[in-house]
């Protein structure tokens, strides 16, 4: 097989849906046609000759089952002399594996190899903190301006952070931990909401690849977190009065952070007894964990406190409270009050025994020693970040490669998260050829990543440096933002497959569809308008100036071959980069100065590469 | 009009009646509710058009503080169990204004007395006037169970459902009778059906504002709408950077398919968007400002509901489900301070919802009832509650036989039968009687009711009797 050709099969090009659309009234067709879904639109290998066809083909979305593409070379050489292999597969492992791909991280990797870039890139801490962007913004002072209630200053801090600079492939394996150990901003009620979700951010960079057992001590006790799932102020119950412990976060760190709801093989499969799977933990065992998280709650100790300008009676402590762990310290909270209230008593769980009279420290310890030492967790945690970094359904095997990984590093150390995002973006399943030609390998983009990747591979700026963009997470804009999922439940379900699709049909999962709908791929078609054409609604301070695209507008295949490299890995197939290169050509050029022209050229170019399904599936 | 889960006996039906094959308008889906199928006792509006409006409130709503005991001695239990010291139980006096006075004739468990939640006085008034029914302690079953049985070991002969407590799970198996997997939700079940009614079956199940499981059926395919109505993409409509040719060539790569799966299913999404939600959008232009009411994000969605159910003619539906949905009810934490707030909203809400339904004239038409993951403990664990099982809900509309309550209402206490330790009520009317009550108002013929609840034979009343079911499609049980 020559490793230049991109194989592909046959396309097929479906103008629209002329016979099954909708009927304005009065009009006398259309008796009792179902409602077809679109997938018996999708053609079947070598049925279509492409074109638009006057009736629907076969109704039936089963039918559609792809197990043995014919592959048809219909592919140049010459139309594709603009893109290297090698520079394919580097390209296709740094978008993997980090934010966003250029030509100087191309050469670079040209000349090491991609292993090495990885190696030199991950242990570089990012350029600025969410910490270091508050403060040195001024919005750590209590003013007029009531920045301790304000939670758009998050989403300026976060966009500064994905949209230039630093380190993004902490950042990408960051956003990855965000999306499994789940804040949001937008339902968050407590003091400095944006500082406190902003340290947390700070939190999963800073373990990003470290060791897990590190992370899941640190989450716990993160002010943020403790606010979203109640560690904070949660106090030990008491029988005589029929109050128990808060269950919120002991629930949640076993179902969503650790273990999972089901026993799990190493391969990421459910284990399974007499047919059924098995439960990993009841409500006793809720009960029983919750104990462990009493008695905590923010420190206050040695803050400094400024007046409200606005209402002086109030004062407000810095926004250090939220970036230090909670406490079961009492005489460190805002009002020592009954003093310790940590649950004494036996705590129970997963069959071990926490001994009564044992200190919130030490419960702690032991509960999360437990924890970290289920079997479940490489696979649980392995296979989430394969989905999130390559892949919506990763063979088997390669989950358990990960979750081998993530057991033993190869020098004897659990947890090395490290480890485990090398697992992942070096295993073969992620960079084999064979991946591009599956019709079944990759994943949906995420739409805040789509943008994230816009702002870096073009250069984003900000006018005012504060990057003042605010919530995306509407259905008319991204339909998702950092930080902002509706519940701790994050934006989607790692096993969610759309109803009545090819995806399910083939027995796939495909979780970035839980936010696919009708209205949500028109909003990204919409925002990634705006923002190519430079007047989004939602900033006026951001801007990108196409500079180096536009020294390229004269040249439209080798502008084309650029943003294709530099956002798909050069996925685009030749059919469409025809229809692309078509629609810029239509562009004339008057003269040298006609700059106009140019930027016109580049941002069809942008638009019409932004919104092909090749770039929004990842391979 | 009878809805049968077999399109074609309803087709055949009809071309014996009209002989024809075409349909012209909202008329003629009048004219296949005629004659021998069961037809309606003739409507006042002289049209046969119905929705149901599902509300989900998102989190797992506190029961206890919604419908609250007001008599002194059911109050002091609830009192005390919620904790006297830092309480989250609500005053005794603070309850008056929205007591519940339910007819003479029914007499709760234990002499129970309700009121709403201070916050509602909207839908106080509706129980009052008739359209508002409380369903009580409703949740999902396998059978019906008792507090031994649950506490079996043998789950095989005492069958519940799985994942109990947990979000996700339960929010999935409300609208699905399974846990987080399942594809097929209950509410599209019912569309399944009533889809052939619609001349544009497309927008016979429409949710506002993201995607749920409550309306994927096996034939249906959800319509999605924003809050504030469907999205359309401009790029594709008018000019992209001044260029007629670079607008077509987004067009057509959108919704180009190429034989990967994943990117097929993305250009299906795209086709139906451009060619749905202009039309949509197109016809809600002209919603008469009674369907237009802001208030809040509720409130808006359910704005965005009216005008879809006010241009039901022109959209070609008369049989239709909506399913909108409110978060922050999982109240941990907070109870007190965030919980009353969040039951006013919904309370304006769904009255501005019914004001607006009422000017458009099809107040007896729409049928909106509340869902949610689980009820909550009735202990507190200082100032909020956990996750619970059975909880109560609402239905609200001109069908609805309001002004008295359904379902059996629960001890108040932790140590009965009818609870599950810490107050968690085992459920003792299920989602399936509360889903099969609302499917046969809605027209959905009794021998169709298992295909939308599948374990309705184990319980024993298919129609809970809160709707006025028309007449002629029989209570066969």
């Amino acid at each position: 097989m020559n490793k230049d050709k991109l194989l592909v099969e046959e396309p097929c090009v479906h103008e629209g849906i002329s016979d099954t659309g909708p009927v304005s009234q009065p009009s006398p067709k259309l008796l009792a046609l179902k409602s077809t879904s679109l997938a018996s639109m999708a053609c079947a290998t070598s049925a279509c000759g492409g074109g638009s066809s006057s009736t629907p083909p076969s109704a039936n979305s089963s039918s559609v089952g792809i197990s043995n593409p014919k592959p048809s070379p219909s592919t140049s050489d010459d139309e594709l002399k603009g893109i290297t292999e090698l520079q394919r597969q580097s390209a296709r492992a740094v978008l993997h594996s980090s934010l966003a791909v250029d030509h100087a991280i191309l050469r670079k990797i040209e000349k090491i190899g991609f292993e090495k870039w990885l190696d030199e890139k991950m242990p570089v801490q990012n350029d600025i903190s969410a910490e270091k962007y508050f403060s040195s913004n001024g919005y750590d002072i209590v003013d007029e301006n009531k920045f301790w209630v304000r939670k758009q200053y998050f989403d300026y801090m976060i966009w500064r952070q994905l949209l230039s600079g630093g380190n993004s492939v902490r950042k990408r394996m960051a956003l990855a931990l965000s999306e499994i150990f789940v804040v949001s901003v937008s339902t968050i009620d407590m003091l400095w909401p944006a500082q406190a979700v902003g340290a947390y951010w700070d939190l999963l960079n800073q373990h990003a690849f470290g060791n897990f057992r590190d992370l899941i001590e640190a989450v716990s006790l993160n002010p943020a977190m403790g606010v979203f799932l109640d560690t904070c102020g949660n106090i030990k119950g008491d029988p005589s009065i029929g109050r128990v412990a808060d269950e919120n976060y002991a629930r949640e760190l076993m179902q969503l952070f650790t273990i999972g709801l089901n026993q799990l093989n190493q391969d990421g499969s459910l284990k399974l007894h007499n047919g059924q799977p098995v439960e990993t933990y009841g409500n006793n065992d809720v009960e029983g964990l919750a104990k462990v998280f009493t008695g905590y709650n923010l420190d206050y100790s040695g803050l400094e406190f400024s007046t409200d300008p606005v209402a002086p009676y109030k004062s407000f402590p810095e926004p250090k409270l939220v970036r230090r762990p909670l406490t079961a310290d009492p005489s460190r909270w805002v009002r020592e009050g009954r003093g310790d209230q940590h649950c004494y008593e036996e705590k129970r769980f997963l069959g071990i025994s926490i001994p009564a009279g044992t200190g919130a420290r030490e419960s702690l310890r032991i509960a999360l020693d437990t924890l970290f030492a289920h079997p479940n967790v490489g696979p649980f945690i392995g296979k989430q970040l394969i989905q999130r970094l390559v892949t919506s359904n990763p063979s088997p095997s390669y989950v358990h490669r990960v979750a081998a990984a993530f057991n033993n590093n190869g020098e004897g150390v659990r947890g090395d998260l490290r480890a485990t995002f090398k697992a992942v973006v070096l295993d073969p399943e992620a960079t084999s050829s064979a991946g591009l030609i599956d019709p079944k390998f990759g994943k949906l983009r995420e739409p805040m990543l789509r943008f994230a990747q816009w702002g870096q591979s073009l250069g984003a700026a900000s006018s005012s440096g504060t990057w003042q963009i605010r919530d995306l997470s509407r259905m008319g804009h991204l339909n998702q933002a950092p930080f902002r999922a509706p519940s701790v439940f994050n934006f989607f379900r790692p096993g969610f497959s759309p109803p009545r699709s090819q995806i399910a049909a083939n027995g796939m999962v495909a979780p970035e569809f839980g936010i696919v709908n009708e209205s949500s791929v028109a909003g990204y078609v919409d925002f990634i308008w705006r923002t190519i054409k430079g007047d989004p609604y939602w900033t006026e301070d951001i801007r990108a100036d196409y500079k180096f695209e536009i020294d390229m507008a004269n040249d439209p295949v080798k502008l084309l071959d650029h943003l294709d490299l530099i956002f798909t890995a050069g996925q685009i197939r030749p059919r469409t980069k025809q229809l692309i290169l078509s629609a810029i050509e239509d562009v004339q050029i008057e003269n040298s100065d006609d700059d106009e022209s140019k930027l016109r050229r580049v941002q069809i170019a942008l638009m019409l590469v932004m919104t092909s399904n090749e770039y929004i599936v990842q391979k | 009009m009878l809805l049968s889960r077999s399109g074609e006996i309803t087709r055949r039906t009809l071309l014996r009646r009209t002989g024809a094959l075409s349909l012209a308008g909202a008329a003629s889906s009048y004219a296949l509710g005629l004659a021998g199928l069961g037809e309606l006792a003739a409507e006042s509006s002289g049209e046969d058009y119905k929705a149901l409006v599902c509300v989900f409130l998102a989190g797992g709503n506190d029961h206890a503080n919604t419908l609250i005991p007001i008599d002194s001695y059911n109050h002091a239990k609830y009192s005390a169990a919620r904790g006297v010291a830092e309480s989250v139980a609500i005053a005794r006096d603070k309850l008056f204004p929205t007591a519940l006075n339910h007819p003479d004739e029914q007499t709760l468990t234990d002499d129970l007395s309700y009121a709403l939640a201070p916050t509602m006085p909207q839908l106080c008034r509706h129980f009052h006037e008739g359209r508002m029914a409380p369903l009580l302690n409703v949740g999902p079953l396998i059978t019906p169970l008792t507090k031994q049985e649950y506490e079996h070991p043998n789950t095989t002969s005492y069958p519940r459902p799985s994942k109990l407590f947990s979000h996700n799970d339960q929010q999935s198996t409300w609208q699905s009778f399974e846990p987080e997997g399942s594809t097929i939700g209950w509410g599209g079940k019912i569309a399944d059906i009533a889809m052939s009614s619609n001349q544009n079956s497309m927008f016979t199940a429409i949710g506002i504002n993201g995607n749920s499981v409550f309306l994927n059926g096996n034939n249906i395919t959800a319509f999605s709408t924003s809050a504030s109505g469907p999205i359309r993409m401009y790029p594709v409509i008018g000019n992209l950077f001044g260029s007629r040719k670079a607008s077509d060539a987004l067009g057509t790569l959108l919704r180009q398919q190429y034989g990967h799966v994943i990117e097929n299913d993305y250009a299906v999404a795209n086709a139906r968007s451009v060619e749905y939600s202009g039309f949509v959008a197109d016809r809600l232009k002209n919603a008469p400002s009674a369907a237009d009411f802001g208030g809040s994000s509720l409130s808006k969605k359910l704005s965005t509901v009216a005008k879809l159910i006010s241009a039901r003619r022109d959209l070609g539906t008369s049989r239709q489900v909506f399913f909108v949905s409110m978060g922050g009810f999982d109240n941990h934490s907070d109870l007190a301070a965030k919980h009353s707030g969040l039951l006013g909203e919904v309370d304006a809400a769904v009255d501005n919802f019914y004001s607006a339904l009422s000017s458009l004239g099809v107040a007896d038409q729409v049928t909106t009832f509340t869902a949610s993951d689980f009820g909550r403990t009735l202990t507190s664990n200082g100032n909020g509650s956990d996750h619970g099982w059975g909880g109560h809900h609402f239905i609200l509309g001109g069908a609805v036989k309001g002004g008295t309550f359904y379902g059996t209402a629960p001890h108040v206490s932790t140590k009965t039968n009818d609870q599950v330790g810490n107050g968690r009520l085992l459920p003792s009317t299920s989602v399936d009687e509360y889903a099969s009550t609302l499917a046969l108002w809605f027209g959905v013929n009794p021998s169709d009711l298992s295909y939308i609840a599948p374990n309705l034979g184990n319980f024993s009343n298919p129609d809970l009797g809160f709707m006025k079911i028309p007449k002629g499609t029989g209570h066969l049980y």
